[in-house]
């Protein structure tokens, strides 16, 4: 383990996206990493609200018309390496928010995630278990630290 | 202070905050017009996250239709499907079960339970006092794992259906005596916190007389909920509702319409829900959680008014062939955004944040208005 690598595994910050979901994911993620519960500041994961700082951008919801953009720029704004993690069905696939009308999806929603960035990791679920989503985010701890 | 007016003038300085900001987590743009870092006028701006939920519900078969309800809001989410259930039941003229009713209001009173600690933590986040945010958190978790328990998820339970109760929500004895259990828990760990929140005299002057929503401008601008009664206004949709005909409690009111005021507020309206959840299991009827004998038919458009934690929620729907005809769903956070707006003005820049999050914003179920505009 490189020196680099190193120091990574001590600071993991992750940084949550909100794009339009019920809220229900966004509560328990932040109650994942924020609450004592299920605290997840004991395995170095940090929450943190600036893109700047950040390793790993959580994204929840389906992306509504207006989030794209600012989505995008969050996404530009992370230095590399970055990974994305894709919480709760709306990101997933839209939710029961995107085929709305059989074959015709809604005009409101540009989700899911995977057409606006890359994703690395898909958390199931509505709404996602905060388990889950320490899981999901764990899971790139490898790929993380192996990168340049 | 009795007044605040805004001012009509010009004000150079503008500081905006969102659409993604750090202390907010849902999406919205407010705009602070300051001088001298006091706030003269406060502008908030939603729609970000608007998904339609009413249009997808149009002309779907009404039980599906209530259980796209749920996905409104995610904090709180058993208000939505059991007022569209009690908005097709009122219609259709389904009697409820007395059990089914009960298992309403505990979930129902659960649900205020967590929305509250939600807020008091929230609350006590943006005030930078993280140590008292984290052991609300901690609480939090006891409710919900009673909601888990109950629902069979965290979020989002699904717990009422056309007529009644899903069965899955049954309450035996193994869980009423949880319930019980985890009350007086619960009762002692929000006793302590009080207890030392109000003895916190940096935090008492940091709170009072912060984000002043005189009452007089509270009912002007027609708030709901908790802000209003926070305000010194004794109004409680509670007291109406016939399901909790049963039950007595009190409806908790404060004099300030301060930030102290509203978050000593939630502490003590989550007094009189523990209370309520005793009531429930102490008296919980026998017999069947869902009534399966009835017909459908086409109805006129139907309203039902409950309160939920944030204040008045409105359903409307009419019913066409079982189907979904003419939704209109009006959440509380829509009435309450003209106070954080006014609670806004006056106040250092610092404080803006806290003035709007006292209000208790959840502008993820409010974004569904639309304003048609005349040319």
């Amino acid at each position: 383990m490189g020196i680099k690598s190193f120091s990574r595994a001590r600071a993991i910050h992750v940084m949550l996206v909100y794009t339009g979901g019920c809220n229900g994911c966004d509560i328990e993620i932040v109650n994942s990493i924020l609450s004592p519960r299920f605290d997840a500041e004991q395995y170095k994961v940090f929450l943190t609200w600036n893109p700047r700082e950040a390793d790993v951008l959580v994204v929840t919801g389906p992306v509504t018309h207006l989030n794209r953009k600012p989505l995008e720029a969050i996404y530009e704004a992370i230095p590399n390496p970055k990974l994305v993690v894709a919480a709760g069905s709306c990101a997933l696939m839209g939710g029961v928010y995107k085929n709305c009308y059989g074959d015709i999806p809604s005009e409101e929603i540009e989700g899911p995630v995977e057409n606006i960035i890359p994703v690395a990791a898909k958390v199931p679920g509505c709404a996602v278990r905060p388990q889950d989503v320490l899981a999901g985010v764990v899971s790139l701890l490898p790929t993380l630290l192996d990168a340049d | 202070m009795d007044e605040k007016v805004p001012r009509s003038n010009i004000i150079e300085t503008e500081i905006p905050m969102g659409t993604v900001h750090p202390a907010a987590l849902e999406p919205y743009r407010v705009r602070f017009f300051v001088e001298d870092e006091i706030v003269q006028e406060a502008e908030i701006t939603i729609g970000v996250n608007h998904r339609g939920i009413e249009r997808i519900m149009e002309g779907l078969p009404v039980e599906k239709a209530n259980a796209l309800t749920e996905k409104i809001c995610g904090i709180c989410s058993n208000s939505h499907i059991w007022n569209s259930c009690r908005t097709a039941e009122m219609g259709l003229g389904i009697e409820i079960p007395e059990r089914a009713k009960y298992i309403r209001v505990l979930m129902g009173e659960l649900e205020r339970l967590h929305s509250h600690f939600l807020y008091l933590a929230h609350g006590c986040e943006v005030l930078s006092h993280e140590t008292f945010s984290m052991r609300i958190f901690y609480m939090r978790e006891i409710v919900m794992e009673l909601l888990a328990m109950v629902g069979g998820n965290r979020v989002q339970y699904g717990c009422s259906v056309l007529g009644g109760v899903r069965p899955r929500c049954d309450l035996d004895e193994a869980k009423l005596l949880r319930i019980k259990n985890d009350m007086d828990a619960l009762e002692e760990g929000l006793t302590g916190f009080v207890e030392r929140f109000l003895a916190d005299s940096i935090l008492m002057s940091r709170i009072t007389g912060i984000g002043v929503l005189p009452q007089k401008q509270a009912i002007e601008l027609a708030v709901t909920g908790p802000t209003l009664r926070a305000t010194g206004v004794a109004r409680d949709l509670r007291t109406t509702m016939f399901e909790y005909d049963d039950f007595d409690f009190n409806v908790i009111t404060q004099p300030d319409g301060d930030v102290k005021s509203n978050l000593i507020m939630r502490a003590l309206e989550s007094f009189e829900s523990i209370k309520l959840i005793r009531q429930a299991i102490a008296n919980i009827p026998e017999g069947k959680v869902i009534n399966r004998d009835w017909e459908m038919f086409d109805t006129d458009i139907t309203e039902s008014y409950i309160e939920v934690p944030r204040g008045t929620l409105y359903h409307s729907y009419a019913l066409e062939s079982g189907r979904v005809r003419h939704c209109i769903i009006r959440t509380p956070s829509m009435a309450n955004i003209g106070a954080m707006q006014y609670a806004c003005i006056g106040d250092q820049i610092t404080d803006a944040q806290l003035c709007i999050v006292q209000c208790d914003p959840c502008f993820t179920c409010t974004d569904r208005a639309i304003e048609i505009v005349r040319r």
